[in-house]
Formats: C-alpha cells, sequence, structure tokens
C-alpha cells in the first residue's frame, strides 16, 4: 500500500544527531515514513534505535536536524504538544501503570479525548459523570477488540508478559492516533504471540494508522513491514524493502560481522 | 576593610563546622539517596556529650588540652555508634520499601533523638562554662581571630583533608564512591556494599559530631532542639555544593559560612534565615544539582 | 473507581465512611467540651492532612512545606475579619482563593525539581513563610503574637458561637473536603494525578501536560488547607506564626506516610494519631515526643505502606 501522490510522507526525520556525554548516539539520521505503511527500524544492539524514538517523542532534543510531522516541524517539542498531534508509542520496558487494573490502564490513553474541567472533575457534575461513563464504553471497546475484555479488571502488572504488551498497545489504540510508533513490541513474545502481533498490526494500519516499529524479531520485521532502515551505531546503513535488506551486504555485516571476526581468531 | 577581614574570619569558621555537618549529609545521600533528617541531631548530641565530659571534672583542675581531645574522641566515637545503630534500626529494613517510608523513618529519628537529648540532659539551654578553652586571641590586620576560632578552622580542615584523602586513595574509599555512582554494580564488582553504606554511617556523622561540638564550643551553648537549625543550614550548604559530592559539601560549608557572615552585616537579623534559604531556593531553580554536583542521565 | 466487583469487606467500608460522619453529628450532644474542641481540631487538621494527601499521596510530589496554604488561609481571615471588620463567612471564599493562589505562585517555579530539590525548596518556603509573620511583614501579620480577637461566623443573623455551634460547621466543612476527594478520585483529575505519580513520562506520551497537573494539584490542596486555615482561625480566635511552623508541615506529611498514601480512611486514621493523641495523652509530658518518635520508626519498618493503605490490601 503506497502513499497516495502528492501527499508528502507523514514522518520525517531530517539529518538528525544527538550525542551524550561524548558519544555520537545518533548520526546525521534521515528516513521518511509515508502516510499508511508500516515502516520498521532495526539494527544491532545499542545502535541507537530506542534514542531515535526518543527524539521523534520529544523525550531528548536533537542536538541538530529538524523533525517533520505531516509536514509541520515537531523537533524538540515536548512530548505531550507530540501526543496531541497524534503520535501515539509504547516502550521497550513496557511502562503500564503499576497497581492500576487493565481498564484503567487503557483509559489513560483516552485523556486527550476528555473535555471536562477541573472544576467539573471536583464537583461531580452530571456532565462529568456522563462523560465518565462513556469513556468506559469506548474503552471497553478496544479491549474487546485486542481480546481483553476478560481481564479488564485485573492488574495490568500481574498478567503475563503478552497480555500486558496487548494492554499497552490497546492504550495507545484508544487515543485514535494517526502515527503509531512500537519499541520492540514482539520482544518476549513466543511464535504464536508474534504471529497474531503480525495480524494484529496489520489490521491496525488496515485502520488507517501508520506505524513506525523497532524489532529485533525478524518473522515479525520481515512480514509485515513494507519497508525498513537499518542504522548500526546511530548511522543509517541501508534502506529498502524487506527483501533488499536481507541480501544487504552492509547489513549482514552489521548484524553478522562480529562473528566472523570471532571465528577468524 | 577590617570589618570585611573580620566577617571573612568569622565566616571561614562558621564555614568549617557547617562542612563538617554537611559531609554527613552528603555522604549519606550519595550512597542511599536519603536525606538523613536525624543526622543534625546526632551532631548536636554531640555537643551535649562533649560538654558532658568537659565538666566532668576528670583530670582535675588542669586536664586541659587532654580533657578537650578526650571530649571530641568520646562524642565523635559515640555518635559515630549511634549513626551505625540509627542505620541498622531505622533505615535497612526499609531499604526495599517506598523512599518516602525512609523519610519519616529519619524524622522519627529526629524526634526521637532531640526528645531523648532533652530526657537526658534538661529542656533548658546549657552553657559551656568559660574556662574549657584558653582565652587567646591573635591580631590579623586589624581583626582579631580567637583560639577557638582557630581550633575550629585547623580541626576542619585537617579532618577534611584526611577524609578527602580517605575517600580518594584507599581502597574502601574508591568503594564508597563507587557504591555512590552505582550501587548494583559495585556490588557486582564484589564490594561488600552493606560494609559501604555502615561506615558511611559512622564516618559521617562522626564528622559531623565535631563539627557539633564546635558548634557548641563557638556559641558556648546548647540546647536540645538546636539540630534542625544547624542540621538544616549544613544541609544547604551540601545541596549548593552539590549534594552527594564531598568536595561539594566542603565547599557548600565555606560559601555558606562566609554567606552567612557577610550578610549578618547588611541584613537584619530577623530576615538573616530568610536570606540563607532564599539563597537555597536559588540555587535550587538555577542549578539544583549544586556548584560541584554532576548531572546524572537516566536511561529510558 | 471504575471496578464492578468489590469484595464484602469493600462493601462494607463503603457504609463505614458515612456512618463515621453521622456518628460524629452526635458529639456535641454526648460529650463534654473539652472532647468537642479536639474533635473540632481533628476535623480541621482531618482537612489539611487530606489536602497534603492531595498533593503528596496523590500527585506524588514531596510537600513538605504544606502548612503554609494552611496559614495563609488562617491569616487571611484573620486580617480581614479584625482589621477590615469582614464578616467570617465572607473572608472564606478569599481565604480559599489566596491560599490557592499562593500555591500556584509557589509551586510554578518548583516542580520541574526532582522530588528530594522539591522537598527542600518547600521547606525553604514554610521557613521563610513563617519568619515574615513572625516579622509583621506589610504591617498586618501581627508579628511572634499573631492577630487575636477573631470574630465568629454569623448565619442569617445567628452566631456561631459556641463549641458545639463551630464543631458543626467544622463537621460539614469535613464533609465537603471528603466528598471533594471521592469526586477527585471518579475523575480525570484524579486520574491523571496517579498517572503522574506512577510514571510521569509514561503520562506526557499519553498528552498529559504535566507542569500543568502537577500546578493544579497544589492549587487544589492549597485552596482546601485554605478552607480548613479560615475554620482553626474562628476556632481559636487567633492566629499566630507558631501554629504553621516547619515542623507542621513535617506532621501532615508523616500523617499521609504513616496513615496510607491516597488512602482517606488512611489518612484520617493518621490525623487521629498524630495529633488527637497526643492531646489525649497530654499526662504523658515530656516523654510523648519521644515515644512518639519511636513509634513513627516502627510504624514504618513494620508497615511501610501505612498503617490503613489503599483499596485493595488492608
Amino acid at each position: 500500500m503506497t502513499a497516495p501522490a502528492g501527499e508528502g510522507p507523514l514522518l520525517e526525520l531530517d539529518r538528525i544527531s544527538i550525542s551524550f556525554g561524548g558519544l555520537r548516539a545518533v548520526d546525521d539520521l534521515s528516513f521518511r515514513v509515508a502516510q499508511g505503511e508500516i515502516k520498521g527500524l532495526i539494527g544491532p544492539n545499542g545502535a541507537g534505535k530506542t534514542t531515535v524514538f526518543n527524539m521523534i517523542t520529544g523525550v531528548y532534543r536533537p542536538d541538530v536536524g529538524a523533525v517533520r510531522f505531516a509536514g509541520e516541524p515537531i523537533t524538540g517539542q515536548a512530548p505531550h504538544l507530540i501526543a496531541r498531534r497524534g503520535i501515539m508509542r509504547t516502550f521497550q520496558t513496557i511502562r503500564l501503570f503499576t497497581g492500576m487494573t487493565v481498564l484503567e490502564n487503557v483509559l489513560a490513553g483516552q485523556h486527550l479525548r476528555t473535555r471536562q474541567s477541573w472544576w467539573q472533575s471536583l464537583l461531580g457534575t452530571p456532565g462529568q459523570r456522563r462523560e465518565e461513563a462513556e469513556l468506559v464504553e469506548r474503552t471497553l471497546d478496544t479491549l474487546k477488540r485486542l481480546e481483553l475484555s476478560e481481564v479488564a479488571h485485573e492488574v495490568a502488572t500481574s498478567l503475563p508478559y503478552g497480555m500486558q504488551r496487548r494492554v499497552e498497545l490497546a492504550r495507545t489504540l484508544v487515543a485514535s492516533p494517526r502515527l503509531l510508533i512500537l519499541d520492540e513490541p514482539a520482544a518476549g513474545l513466543n511464535d504464536r504471540e508474534s504471529a497474531a502481533l503480525n495480524d494484529t498490526i496489520t489490521s491496525i494500519r488496515d485502520g488507517g494508522v501508520t506505524i513506525l516499529l523497532v524489532e529485533h524479531d525478524m518473522n515479525v520485521v520481515m512480514n509485515v513491514t513494507d519497508s525498513i532502515v537499518v542504522i548500526n551505531f546511530g548511522k543509517k546503513i541501508a534502506e529498502g524493502g524487506p527483501a533488499e535488506i536481507q541480501r544487504d551486504p552492509a547489513v549482514i555485516e552489521a548484524y553478522l560481522g562480529q562473528d566472523d571476526e570471532e571465528n577468524a581468531a | 576593610m577590617d570589618v570585611v577581614l573580620q566577617q571573612f574570619i568569622n565566616g571561614v569558621t562558621v564555614g568549617g563546622f557547617y562542612a563538617l555537618i554537611a559531609l554527613g549529609y552528603t555522604m549519606v545521600y550519595g550512597v542511599l539517596k536519603l536525606i538523613n533528617f536525624a543526622h543534625g541531631d546526632l551532631c548536636i548530641l554531640a555537643a551535649f556529650i562533649g560538654l558532658t565530659v568537659l565538666t566532668s571534672g576528670l583530670g582535675g583542675a588542669n586536664a586541659g588540652a587532654l580533657l578537650l581531645a578526650a571530649a571530641f574522641i568520646v562524642a565523635a566515637v559515640a555518635v559515630g555508634i549511634a549513626g551505625a545503630v540509627l542505620e541498622f534500626t531505622a533505615y535497612r529494613p526499609l531499604r526495599k520499601a517506598h523512599r518516602l517510608s525512609a523519610v519519616v523513618s529519619a524524622l522519627g529519628a529526629s524526634m526521637l533523638i532531640e526528645n531523648g537529648i532533652m530526657l537526658i540532659w534538661s529542656p533548658e539551654v546549657k552553657v559551656f562554662p568559660a574556662n574549657l578553652l584558653p582565652d587567646l586571641t591573635w591580631k590579623v590586620g586589624s581583626a582579631s581571630i580567637s583560639f577557638v576560632q582557630v581550633m575550629i578552622i585547623v580541626g576542619s580542615l585537617i579532618l577534611m583533608a584526611a577524609l578527602y584523602f580517605y575517600v580518594h586513595h584507599t581502597r574502601f574509599g574508591t568503594a564508597i564512591r563507587a557504591a555512590a555512582i552505582d550501587q548494583d554494580a559495585a556490588r557486582l564488582m564484589g564490594i561488600n556494599v552493606n560494609r559501604v553504606i555502615v561506615s558511611v554511617f559512622v564516618v559521617g556523622p562522626a564528622l559531623g559530631a565535631v563539627g557539633g561540638l564546635f558548634v557548641g564550643l563557638y556559641y558556648r551553648e546548647a540546647y536540645f532542639n538546636m539540630g534542625w537549625i544547624y542540621g538544616l543550614n549544613a544541609f544547604i550548604a551540601a545541596i549548593i555544593g552539590g549534594i552527594g559530592n564531598i568536595p561539594g559539601a566542603m565547599l557548600g560549608g565555606l560559601l555558606l559560612g562566609l554567606f552567612n557572615a557577610f550578610a549578618a552585616g547588611y541584613v537584619s537579623s530577623s530576615w538573616q534565615e530568610a536570606i540563607t534559604f532564599g539563597l537555597l531556593i536559588a540555587i535550587l531553580l538555577v542549578r539544583p544539582t549544586g556548584i560541584l554536583g554532576e548531572r546524572v542521565a537516566e536511561k529510558i | 473507581m471504575i471496578a464492578p466487583r468489590r469484595p464484602a469487606w469493600a462493601r462494607v467500608a463503603r457504609v463505614l465512611g458515612p456512618a463515621f460522619w453521622l456518628l460524629g453529628l452526635l458529639v456535641p450532644l454526648l460529650l463534654s467540651g473539652s472532647w468537642i474542641s479536639i474533635l473540632a481540631i481533628f476535623a480541621i487538621y482531618a482537612m489539611v492532612a487530606l489536602s497534603q494527601d492531595i498533593v503528596l499521596g496523590r500527585a506524588g510530589m514531596y510537600d513538605m512545606g504544606h502548612a503554609v496554604y494552611f496559614g495563609v488561609g488562617a491569616y487571611a481571615t484573620a486580617i480581614l475579619n479584625t482589621q477590615l471588620g469582614w464578616p467570617i463567612f465572607a473572608t472564606w471564599p478569599i481565604a480559599i482563593l489566596v491560599a490557592a493562589l499562593v500555591g500556584v505562585v509557589l509551586s510554578a517555579p518548583i516542580v520541574k525539581l526532582r522530588g528530594d530539590y522539591l522537598l527542600v525548596a518547600t521547606i525553604g518556603f514554610n521557613i521563610i513563610f513563617v519568619l515574615a509573620l513572625g516579622n509583621n511583614v506589610g504591617n498586618v501579620t501581627g508579628g511572634p503574637d499573631g492577630i487575636f480577637g477573631i470574630g465568629v461566623p454569623h448565619l442569617f443573623g445567628w452566631a456561631l458561637s459556641s463549641q458545639g455551634a463551630l464543631f458543626y460547621l467544622d463537621w460539614l466543612a469535613l464533609a465537603a473536603v471528603l466528598l471533594l476527594m471521592r469526586n477527585l478520585e471518579r475523575s480525570r483529575v484524579g486520574r491523571v494525578f496517579r498517572y503522574l505519580k506512577e510514571d510521569e513520562l509514561a503520562a506526557t506520551t499519553l498528552g498529559v501536560d504535566a507542569r500543568y497537573y502537577k500546578i493544579l494539584a497544589f492549587a487544589i490542596g492549597a485552596g482546601v488547607a485554605g478552607a480548613a486555615g479560615t475554620l482553626f482561625a474562628v476556632q481559636l480566635a487567633s492566629v499566630s506564626p507558631g501554629s504553621f511552623v516547619f515542623t507542621e508541615s513535617v506532621t501532615l506529611f508523616a500523617i499521609v506516610l504513616v496513615g496510607g498514601q491516597a488512602s482517606i480512611p488512611g489518612v484520617l486514621l493518621g490525623t487521629a494519631l498524630m495529633f488527637v493523641v497526643p492531646q489525649v495523652f497530654r499526662g504523658l509530658a515530656q516523654y510523648r515526643y519521644f515515644a512518639f518518635g519511636i513509634a513513627m520508626i516502627v510504624v514504618m519498618v513494620l508497615r511501610p505502606q501505612g498503617i490503613w493503605p489503599r483499596g485493595r490490601a488492608r
């Protein structure tokens, strides 16, 4: 599925770099994500992938370069403003709110769609209470979509890992994002769960959401993405469709190069 | 000019004992990320213990320097032990719990020590007798410096130098610094982190004890709820220098002492405390990690 | 909360709360004068403690200078009543507003600070505040002795001057605050506070404007404390700096931790223990606070989550 002609990319990274202390974590990185595509960002451990996500979502500010969303610059904006534009993300380490149920966690995703003011909250006005009921309804619908209805009232962090990932995903979906950024969504999942994840990701995209994901699980990456960017040591080393990337010598070197050296020694 | 010099001398003196007390806060915070609210009270406990030794009549009328030394040693050892006991009973059980639980435990310990002092020594202000120290003064330009001031300045410098050497040039000192940077990594490197923590709770309070006794000897009085005022001031000093940073505490103590001495000349005494806390808030807003503190990055 | 299943004990607890409050209405009828004042003071401090809980227990910010807002409310009423002749009930909304405003102004520069630094900054504000009061700043605060001769509230011409009348006023105000807390829990604002306390970063990526909500927490907490301040000024018919010193803030902080963060029964229990018990055991005189200190350590070590923690565990 390619972007309709005449529309620019939904997300554009334009020569961004960032250093921590003396270490250049991301170096002159550029790529685009077209509307409606599923783009993969891969690379060996420590290549800087999460740092790239953090720069897109406003957690870090790039030292140089620009990030653009639907043509508008969002470089260095605060995370909550980026979320307001319709960019939602999941985390590598799963950041669900501890001590809260699945329902309460996913409800959090609706923050931007909630209208009640602070004084309505304090007074408990009828309008406020009505909105609360609506929020719960919408949340339950999303839970049903992701087959989480049964655990709606369980403490989210007490669930098995694979389910927690689905809860985090549900939390982002309930916000109806335009761009969804997934940080290693398949980490810790077995083969069956990965396959289910592939279907979920595809159906999310079919619902009109553009997706950018970081992943190590090649079953997911190769089967679900439309195009892939490969980075190593913070620099882009290849970009293209899954088949090309698999054959690209620079990519093979980056992932497997160390093994050859060890074998030779 | 003579006023400035005199204020400078006063400021360095006060800075000396603030630095010693601040070191206790900073060492504990460095390793445990805990503000030991009971620390100030431990230091003042030392003043009371020292006073008891000095007025005990031991060694007869001319015990002089020996009795003075004994007072310091007894106070430092006693308070050092108290620090270790405090760690063991009030903080160690809470290592795995929410940070604030340890804070409340610390506040309880502070209350306990303060009121313990009151119960043992009486709620009244205790005066240090006049003849404990030689009544000598020397001229420095047009200012003067007294024996007690010299004692405090020299004593503080010696102790700070000793601590600096210990922390930077001995193996155990390196272990302390390692534990302050990353406890888990230190543990994995084979460092006995428990031992580090206990020693920090002995050395910190012991140094503060000397500072506390200096306070008592300088102002020639001690009262049971003094701990909070000197504790808070020393804590501010630690923050100015960079909490968790040992040279920072020394620098912060000195700067705070000087700041207080000079501000006293220009601000009415009823607002003086406000100035100190105003300085604290200003530092927190502009550079919360203090002058020498480092930024610690968090991996997200 | 949004959980439809409730274990039996929770259903009982829901009834216990209102029952306890209704029982309180009998106090002026059944108990003696000194008990009525003790419980009136309890109601007032409970309100302040609940307001502290909003900032500390619910929004997760280390506020150890909360007595400032209590004092602002009390002094606002004292000044308006004794120097400008305002009736007490007229001063009440002003006290709340001014306290909330002070909350906004003080918190705005410091909410960005990391936990411990925020804590120290609030201590600093508290100390400066009390110093200013004692120094008779603006010539209205009456210096170290404070302000005397605060009047009684009048309701439709009736003077609420008796112990019992004041008690009912305080008890009703407490009910209002409890209702406010309950509404908070079931609303967006209350939820956002929880998110911020749990994981601020995740919350911001979901669109939460952390700075706004943190300042809002302080504003609401300050406003409620200010409201309690008015009642306090009326109860004592006077205000003085000594009631708002930093050690009072420490006590409020400890109440929330010892009672149970974000737990209404916990905070009420904590208030009872920290304020009422010392009053009752005045006979123990000097040993009181020594025992207190030990008790605080013991409670924290044995039950770090507080005596009556929020929600599931008990």
